[in-house]
């Protein structure tokens, strides 16, 4: 579903790689965490293969669709949540929504049906006619969470999605992950809440200093540390 | 005071972006030597105008010496830069101090809002300062070598340049800062700002309007009275002119002759102005913060029922229709992208109207004027086209659309949107904006003498095609160097060279095109004319548009790095 082949990517200074010839693949039905401390490039990658950044080297295909020669077509494959939503601070809710489902080319009754239902879920109901600007942070991520569930994505990408968002949103958005998948899409998301990517994720890769230093399921990556840990106590031990 | 100066620094700083400037030179030199050639280029391009402007002072100089009155020579200096302080001072002061997001970071730090205020108006004060610098040290110079005056006329000429700009804008800043504090305008900082500055255009060009009607009206032996005193006193028109600003008067009075009350009329200036200070100080004091906290409430709107999502979502809209809903809403409801995008459509018109109403203009002339256009319509229809042109292709609407989305700008980017979709949203907005400034015109124009149908059908369609290769010339600088990191929506404006760059080199396309046209129209054959000017425009604006959309998609991978 989600494919990367030897990615990297530098910023300023060329010598140092943000992201160093990273590979790895997420299944359809699968719920892939992608797991890293401060400024390893995690956020570096999923801006790449959200196609808000070029990479200096190497291939991103989202559902078979290389991002890079076929932006749009990829585009149209995956739905991005970031981890500070700025959204249009003088836009109304409903406003913003309409326009994702514009531009997705959602059908009328899909995108009536599907915004009911999530705008109830997350409880944003009530405050989807107010200019975007009167939200708090866990609102706007909320409408963002919407607005990226409108065309039903075949991957669903967040960054840091559980940051923000109260313990209910968070069990739900939890909830509609796994929903997600079971109908064959797939789910990828960084985090650094390392309890709810051990609980929910059916596959983990661990990234430090721009390099992928494990990838696997949470058993894979036991038996490779040598150890029957948590993954947190797996997580501090290899990236020390 | 040392906190004063360490936040001075910080406003300072974050206006400029000097941390960005020497992140960007360790870390990404692409951007750096973009920004450093700004800041190079910028300057140099000003120096014919500033030369033109000194010219033009020298000129004015010796004008005024030859009829004895150059004692007015400082004052319409002071005048002018105040005039131009105040113009330019309402949108600092509103950013600096109501639209900055700093504020929000700052009100829970122990720092007392007395220091706030000094030093955001300080602040100001910097570019304000610069500012007046090129308008009135030359004249400073000019007056005192012309007058051949010695070290203490510099000295005073120092004291009282400090005193320019701090005056007015004290006191504007305390008068905004009373308005904004109005609890009823709860939740409408956006409507008021626009409300605001509509007042403050409308009351300047209605004075300007009433003085220029009132000069006209003048019968000959008034205008023989104003001239014998003019000649007969050296201080006649600095009489005349200094009641338009009384502190103009202090000014004059302390330097165009040195004498021991000069000292006593520059102390009177600077007590004037620190008492202004003051008074900004102890307004903003009582009512800064205080104006702050509610104008961060934005009015929210009424819960909508299940019937009334239904009926807003369930209108499927094509793309690009999407870009332009988006586009139009956001400038309509930012005031900064309000005014320097769309109030000019509306402005303009009614400078027209303005004019016809308060300035009365004999039938014989009017029917001479209708006769000369009636005779040679290629005439009316290239002035009318200009116009036209002006309303879409000199706007910041396309030259500044992906830097208005600001941070937002990665849900632009994200979006399965067709490049087509993209450039007919936006440039759509913008020919929107036109179509509106084109309508207002021509009833404005119905009033003076009405248009024949080809004349209407002709500048419309020329109007709009001759202003979309400048509109695309806009989206396509906006595209390959937007800028996207402000704190406040005037940066995306203000800040940005795309803007000042199209408006410069549309003028110059307007002007090359229509008189190659016009004198092809005039002298060969009109329908040459016009069909020179339609093909040029058709052309270029098929290059642009192929180049745009080849790139776009492309050029939204390198927009991180602006």
């Amino acid at each position: 579903m989600l494919i990367l082949e030897h990615i990297s990517k530098t910023y300023g200074n060329k010598n140092e790689k943000a992201v160093d010839d990273v590979s790895f693949e997420v299944h359809p039905g699968e719920i892939f965490g992608f797991v890293g401390p401060n400024g390893a490039g995690k956020t570096t990658t999923i801006k790449m293969i959200v196609s808000l950044l070029a990479p200096n080297s190497g291939k991103i295909r989202i559902n078979g669709i290389d991002n890079q020669t076929d932006i749009l077509g990829a585009k149209k494959q995956f739905s991005y949540v970031p981890d500070n939503p700025e959204l249009f601070e003088k836009i109304k809710g409903i406003e913003y929504l309409k326009f994702m489902a514009d531009v997705y080319q959602v059908p009328a009754s899909d995108r009536q049906e599907r915004i009911e239902r999530y705008l109830d879920i997350f409880e944003i109901k009530n405050a989807v006619n107010d200019p975007i600007g009167s939200f708090s942070h866990g609102m706007k991520q909320k409408l963002a969470l919407v607005g990226a569930l409108i065309h039903d994505p075949q991957v669903f990408i967040l960054d840091e999605p559980m940051v923000g968002l109260d313990p209910k949103a968070s069990f739900e958005l939890k909830k509609i992950m796994r929903e997600h998948c079971d109908r064959g899409r797939s789910v990828f998301f960084s985090t650094h809440v390392l309890d709810v990517a051990e609980k929910i994720c059916d596959r983990i890769a661990i990234i430090k200093k721009g390099k992928l230093i494990e990838v696997g399921t949470m058993a894979e990556i036991r038996e490779k540390a040598g150890s029957q840990e948590s993954l947190e106590n797996i997580f501090l031990e290899l990236t020390e | 005071m040392k906190e004063i100066i360490s936040l001075t620094k910080l406003f300072i700083n974050e206006s400029l972006g000097f941390s960005l400037f020497f992140y960007n030179q360790k870390f990404n030199k692409k951007e750096f030597y973009k920004q450093l050639f700004t800041l190079i280029i910028v300057p140099v391009a000003l120096i014919p105008a500033f030369f033109m402007y000194v010219s033009l002072m020298s000129a004015t100089y010796f004008g005024l010496t030859l009829i004895n009155q150059t004692s007015v020579f400082l004052s319409i200096g002071y005048i002018m830069a105040t005039v131009l302080i105040i113009v330019f001072g309402v949108m600092y002061i509103l950013s600096e101090f109501y639209f900055s997001d700093n504020i929000e970071e700052l009100i829970p730090l122990p720092i007392s809002q007395r220091k706030l205020i000094i030093a955001k108006f300080l602040s100001i004060l910097v570019f304000e300062y610069i500012f007046a610098a090129f308008i009135l040290i030359p004249i400073l110079i000019i007056y005192g070598v012309g007058q051949g005056m010695g070290l203490l006329y510099g000295l005073l000429s120092f004291l009282v340049f400090l005193t320019v700009p701090v005056l007015p804008l004290s006191l504007m800043t305390a008068v905004i800062m009373l308005i904004m504090q109005s609890a009823s305008l709860k939740g409408r900082k956006d409507m008021l700002q626009i409300v605001f500055v509509f007042i403050g255009i409308a009351v300047i060009f209605t004075v300007q309007i009433w003085f220029t009607s009132q000069l006209g009206s003048g019968d000959e032996a008034d205008f023989q009275l104003l001239m014998n005193t003019i000649l007969t006193n050296n201080e006649g028109l600095l009489n005349s002119i200094g009641y338009l600003m009384p502190t103009s008067f202090l000014m004059a009075w302390a330097l165009n002759k040195i004498t021991l009350m000069s000292l006593g009329w520059v102390a009177t200036l600077l007590g004037i102005t620190l008492l202004s200070c003051a008074l900004m100080v102890t307004v903003g004091n009582r009512v800064y913060l205080k104006s702050i906290v509610s104008g961060k409430i934005i009015k929210k709107g009424k819960p909508l029922s299940g019937a009334q999502r239904s009926k807003v979502l369930g209108k499927k809209s094509h793309g690009a229709m999407a870009i332009f809903t988006m586009d139009l809403r956001l400038l309509l409801r930012t005031p900064v992208y309000f005014f320097n995008n769309v109030s000019v459509v509306i402005i303009a018109p009614l400078c027209i109207l303005l004019s016809v109403s308060f300035i009365e203009i004999p039938p014989e002339d009017l029917q001479g004027m209708q006769e000369f256009f009636r005779a040679m319509p290629i005439l009316i229809n290239f002035l009318l086209i200009a116009f036209f042109i002006f309303f879409g292709g000199t706007s910041a609407t396309t030259a500044s659309t992906f830097s208005r989305e600001g941070k937002a700008s990665w849900l632009t980017r994200m979006i399965p949107v067709t490049a087509r979709d993209q450039i007919v949203g936006r440039t759509g907005v913008a020919m929107f904006i036109q179509s509106l400034g084109i309508v207002f015109t021509i009833i404005a124009v119905q009033f003076i003498f009405p248009l024949p149908l080809s004349t209407l059908v002709i500048t419309i369609v020329l109007g709009i095609l001759g202003s979309l290769p400048i509109l695309l010339f806009g989206l396509f600088l906006d595209m390959n160097r937007p800028l996207l990191n402000w704190d406040n929506p005037q940066k995306a404006i203000k800040n940005n060279m795309n803007v000042v760059i199209t408006l410069f080199v549309g003028m110059a396309y307007t002007g090359l095109l229509i008189g190659i046209s016009g004198l092809l129209g005039y002298f060969v054959n009109p329908i040459l004319g016009y069909g020179v000017f339609a093909l040029i425009s058709a052309i270029l604006s098929v290059v642009f548009y192929q180049v745009i959309s080849r790139r776009l998609e492309a050029e939204f991978l390198n927009f991180e790095g602006n």
